[in-house]
């Protein structure tokens, strides 16, 4: 199936947008200015919401014209993307969503035509399949693991690093004892939360990315 | 110097922070007309990419990209929800592209074209006035007239790239298994089991962070 690729599930979605001629704000912009003050770090939420690896919300105002001798053409409506890239099946995920930020949801989607609420479960991922839209090829780079594990993996690597650093030289016992502390202390740390900034070390920079 | 600072996300006092990018994954949109007798040549494409897998082997190799999808929406096929929605008409289908990658917009897209250019091509030259990923600077002229913002970006793990994350987890499969060895055996064949670990593990091992910032 197109939309899977291992484990991860690529969830595409358009809504169309409400076009009231009597709505200030108009409803695109009203949801625009909602994404721009959410959070993007732990407190987003696709963050408290479970399995979501990366995920994207993009109003798109119309089709682009490529210019002559294309013809040029418009959409009736504004369309609000849901791009995400998460784990399990889709059901399972959109529960989670509507579980875990029924009010992010409804913030975001009542700005959308035929939107149920979150609140109606069963109306609500009706309405989510009504407007999803089937992966044509997808690609992911590590289609095996989920998020959790992959937040794990990450604060593995950071810890053995240091581990390794700290234990050159040790004879053979100690390094054996040392290393079942470390490796039960590891388990037995939080899970880092997803979208957080990780470990912070200082950076220097030079000059343009670009 | 605007269009630079745009790529880039620097934050324009007009529009404020742009949502491109989140930490080291600069998320792109883009869409491209195509007439639609030829999206079913590109789904036949596609189809092939999807089975045969070392058809895959480029777009693995460029090891900075940690999903992306490409979406033939049918002229017909755009969601219509009824009520006071108005059903498009169109008189061609789209071709949607999204991507989530690690670098810069100039570094991915020199890279794409210089590694997957054939590829690019066969995906690519369906859509409309497409000018062919080679050379490059027609190629990006094309790419910032179909891309469109992002105006919410998440990820789950911000300081990561795709090296990082594959990294970590053949980090985190190899202390799994010496963590089963060392409660099984003597000091000595521990500090061997151990060395094997450390050599295997040590090119991956480079920690996650901020990224470094354009501008």
């Amino acid at each position: 199936m197109p939309n899977q690729n291992g484990s991860v599930y690529g969830l595409t979605i358009l809504s169309p947008i409400i076009d009231d001629e009597k709505a200030t704000p108009s409803h695109d912009l009203q949801i625009r200015n909602y994404l721009a003050k959410l959070s993007t770090r732990e407190e987003s939420p696709f963050a408290l919401a479970p399995g979501t690896h990366l995920a994207r919300l993009v109003v798109m105002d119309d089709v682009i014209y490529v210019g002559m001798p294309a013809c040029e053409e418009h959409l009736k409506s504004k369309y609000l993307i849901f791009e995400s890239n998460c784990d399990g099946d889709l059901d399972a995920y959109l529960h989670g969503l509507a579980d875990s930020i029924p009010d992010h949801l409804d913030a975001i989607w009542k700005h959308c035509v035929g939107y149920p609420g979150a609140a109606n479960r069963l109306a609500f991922i009706g309405y989510m399949k009504a407007c999803q839209l089937d992966t044509t090829f997808y690609f992911a780079a590590v289609n095996d693991k989920s998020v959790p594990e992959t937040l794990r993996a990450l604060q593995t690597q950071s810890a053995v690093a240091e581990f390794i650093a700290s234990h050159q030289g040790a004879d053979a016992a100690t390094l054996q004892r040392e290393f079942i502390r470390f490796a039960a202390h590891l388990k037995a740390q939080p899970l880092p939360k997803a979208g957080s900034m990780g470990p912070h070390r200082d950076i220097k920079t030079g000059g343009r990315n670009e | 110097m605007q269009e630079e600072m745009w790529r880039a996300g620097v934050s324009l006092p007009f529009r404020g922070r742009m949502s491109n990018i989140n930490g080291k994954v600069y998320a792109m949109n883009a869409i491209t007309p195509m007439k639609p007798w030829k999206t079913w040549i590109l789904r036949c494409i596609f189809f092939l990419l999807g089975h045969i897998k070392p058809l895959q082997k480029d777009l693995i190799d460029l090891s900075f990209i940690e999903f992306a999808r490409w979406v033939i929406v049918p002229r017909k096929g755009f969601p219509f929800l009824g009520n006071s929605q108005v059903r498009e008409d169109l008189k061609y289908d789209y071709l949607l592209f999204f991507s989530n990658f690690n670098g810069t917009w100039n570094q991915y897209i020199d890279a794409f074209s210089a590694v997957l250019s054939k590829g690019l091509n066969l995906v690519w030259r369906w859509s409309e006035k497409f000018p062919g990923s080679v050379p490059v600077t027609l190629f990006k002229e094309y790419i910032a007239r179909v891309q469109f913002d992002t105006d919410y970006y998440f990820t789950a793990y911000p300081h990561a790239t795709a090296n990082d994350i594959k990294s970590a987890h053949i980090v985190q499969s190899s202390l799994d298994h010496l963590e089963l060895v060392a409660e099984q055996c003597g000091p000595q064949q521990f500090a061997d089991a151990y060395l094997g670990f450390v050599l295997e593990v040590q090119s991956h091992l480079g920690e996650a962070g901020e990224a470094p910032v354009a501008g």
